[in-house]
């Protein structure tokens, strides 16, 4: 399940995982928007950065394969938008903005992935809003951060029966009407759940104003 | 479909973000108005549920690849507009820290392509063919038309964004647009027939699930189907008129020079070339002599796809915000309506 995906590295121990969650957000937004002006000129920038991000990375004890992994997911998209540009132009130029387009896609996206490895989710949403992120914002995150595991056990839960009621995959429409009952049936589920949890909250006081700790 | 950084210039990123920003807070605040304890949790459980929705795979008829729903029409049809709206952004938001799809910078022009646009200009769509035809038809035929068009406007306002990121690189509007769009027309197909079947298995098993119009959560709607409407007119407006304003070389050249801010001047295009050898040199070569020559002939192909493209994708567009303005006509916010039309 995709599970294994949700900020799997980030509750480590080392140096990275222990800077303030703020100063974080603002150095990976810094190099993004630094990513996002170099001109391609100045190509040994590019080089520069990304080899910051990837000592970053490396200090943050990231496993290479992971790395490699995520990255092998992420760049078909990217190149699949990239190559728009030169194909737009009946593959006559273009190159070059395609280049660029996807350099500064690989260093931000890997720099975001520091952040988001070495930062717990709710970390980092005490940072976003001590940045200035609005509470009622922050508080929707952390229900949606919450339920979506209940939701994908639910969706696994619902995909076994399924599976269990069917000896193999029907074929064409039947099994597109098969996903589409199942996103069907996840939802009806989700919205009755939704109102027991809204019951459940009000009966305990929620009024729709935010309170915080801290 | 989610942008990733890099591709749009920060100008451009922190413009659409103000947009959105916008967008998301009057999308609160009328959440806030009808019954302020339900907004967290029936919004975030949408914004779960769609999260969740997208890790099905729908195999596709015809290919052998299988795509997945994005489901911006189906929240906004399910628990309004505001709601759907911001559900989407918190999805892009969990999708861009959990997943990074989706940049940190472009975030903004992530939510208002497929928030804003998906989900509110959507809803405008859905509730004017809703008027036209009442009863459970009219929402299934009204959701199927939402979504393929929400999709393809999604794609035609990145072309907007990215050629004003990149309007100094002698780049070709008409040809990304062509290729976009026909590329989104499909992936809209897709979004079309997935959104449908869901919302006519709902409509089966749990009809009362979807929200009238007429009844509080869809009356949220009111003016700002109105609003949105008007701005969905205008992005049709700017992204079909577009091909035939760069060609005329005016339009979007100068509001993309008012756009940029002095300071940030880039270096001509034509330096880079010298120093930096892509492993193409013919077509470096061709880029670097002849840019003009080369967009204006060897496109003369694409230009023409893309006019009929955009006309074909026009009509489309135009016919569904007919039938949404038509429909305000007979509401109660008639006078507002006719001025906006």
């Amino acid at each position: 399940m995709p599970g294994d995906f949700l900020d799997r590295y980030s509750r480590g121990g080392t140096i990275c995982h222990r800077m303030s969650p703020r100063l974080k957000i603002i150095l990976t937004v810094a190099v993004i928007v630094t990513c996002a002006f170099l001109p391609l000129s100045n190509w040994p920038l590019y080089g520069c950065l990304a080899s910051l991000v990837f000592v970053a990375l490396s200090l943050a004890e990231i496993p290479i394969a992971y790395l490699t992994r995520r990255l092998l997911l992420f760049l078909p998209l990217v190149l699949m938008t990239a190559i728009a540009v030169p194909l737009s132009r009946g593959f006559a130029g273009g190159w070059q903005t395609a280049g660029t387009v996807v350099i500064r896609a690989v260093v931000a996206f890997l720099a975001a992935l520091w952040l988001v490895s070495t930062t717990p989710f709710d970390r980092l949403l005490a940072g976003l809003c001590r940045l200035g992120l609005p509470r009622l914002f922050a508080a929707l995150l952390a229900f949606v951060y919450r339920y979506i595991h209940v939701l994908f056990d639910e969706l696994a839960r619902m995909r076994t029966a399924q599976r269990a009621r069917t000896f193999k995959r029907p074929p064409g429409w039947r099994d597109w009407k098969g996903a589409v009952q199942l996103v069907g049936t996840l939802m009806i589920r989700a919205l009755v759940r939704a109102e027991r949890i809204h019951g459940a909250m009000c009966s305990r006081g929620w009024t729709g104003k935010m309170h915080s700790l801290d | 479909m989610h942008i990733a950084d890099g591709f749009l210039s920060t100008q451009v990123c922190l413009g659409a973000g103000a947009l959105s920003a916008g967008a998301i807070g009057l999308s609160l605040r009328k959440l806030n108005e009808t019954v302020s304890t339900r907004t967290v949790p029936l919004t975030g459980m949408m914004a779960a549920l769609i999260f969740a929705a997208q890790m099905v795979n729908f195999p596709l008829l015809l290919a052998p690849a299988s795509g997945h729903l994005l489901g911006g029409v189906l929240a906004a049809v399910v628990v309004g507009p505001w709601a759907g709206c911001v559900a989407i952004a918190l999805v892009l938001f969990l999708q861009m820290t959990l997943f990074a799809d989706g940049g940190w910078l472009a975030y903004g022009a992530n939510v208002l392509n497929m928030g804003v646009v998906g989900s509110l200009g959507g809803y405008a769509i859905y509730a004017g063919i809703r008027r036209r035809m009442p009863g459970p038809r009219g929402i299934v035929v009204g959701a199927v038309i939402a979504s393929w068009v929400s999709v393809v406007a999604a794609s035609a306002l990145f072309c907007v964004e990215f050629s004003l990121s990149h309007y100094d690189e002698g780049f070709n509007l008409p040809g990304l647009f062509a290729v976009m769009t026909s590329f989104h027309s499909l992936i809209g197909v897709g979004e079309a027939l997935i959104t449908g079947g869901v919302v006519s298995y709902l409509l089966a098993v749990r009809p009362d699930l979807i929200a009238e119009p007429g009844s509080p959560a869809g009356a949220v709607a009111g003016l700002g189907r109105v609003v949105w409407s008007g701005a969905v007119a205008a992005l049709a407006v700017a992204a079909f008129a577009a091909p035939f304003a760069s060609e005329a070389d005016d339009g979007l050249e100068a509001a993309s020079k008012e756009v940029k801010i002095e300071g940030l001047v880039q270096e001509p295009r034509a330096l880079l070339l010298a120093d930096y050898k892509i492993p193409l040199p013919r077509f470096v070569s061709s880029a670097g002599s002849s840019d003009e020559a080369a967009s204006g002939q060897s496109n003369g192909f694409w230009q023409k796809l893309s006019v009929s493209l955009a006309g074909v994708l026009g009509t489309a567009a135009i016919l569904g915000i007919t039938f949404a303005l038509g429909g305000f006509s007979k509401s109660r916010i008639a006078p507002e309506a006719t001025h906006a039309g």
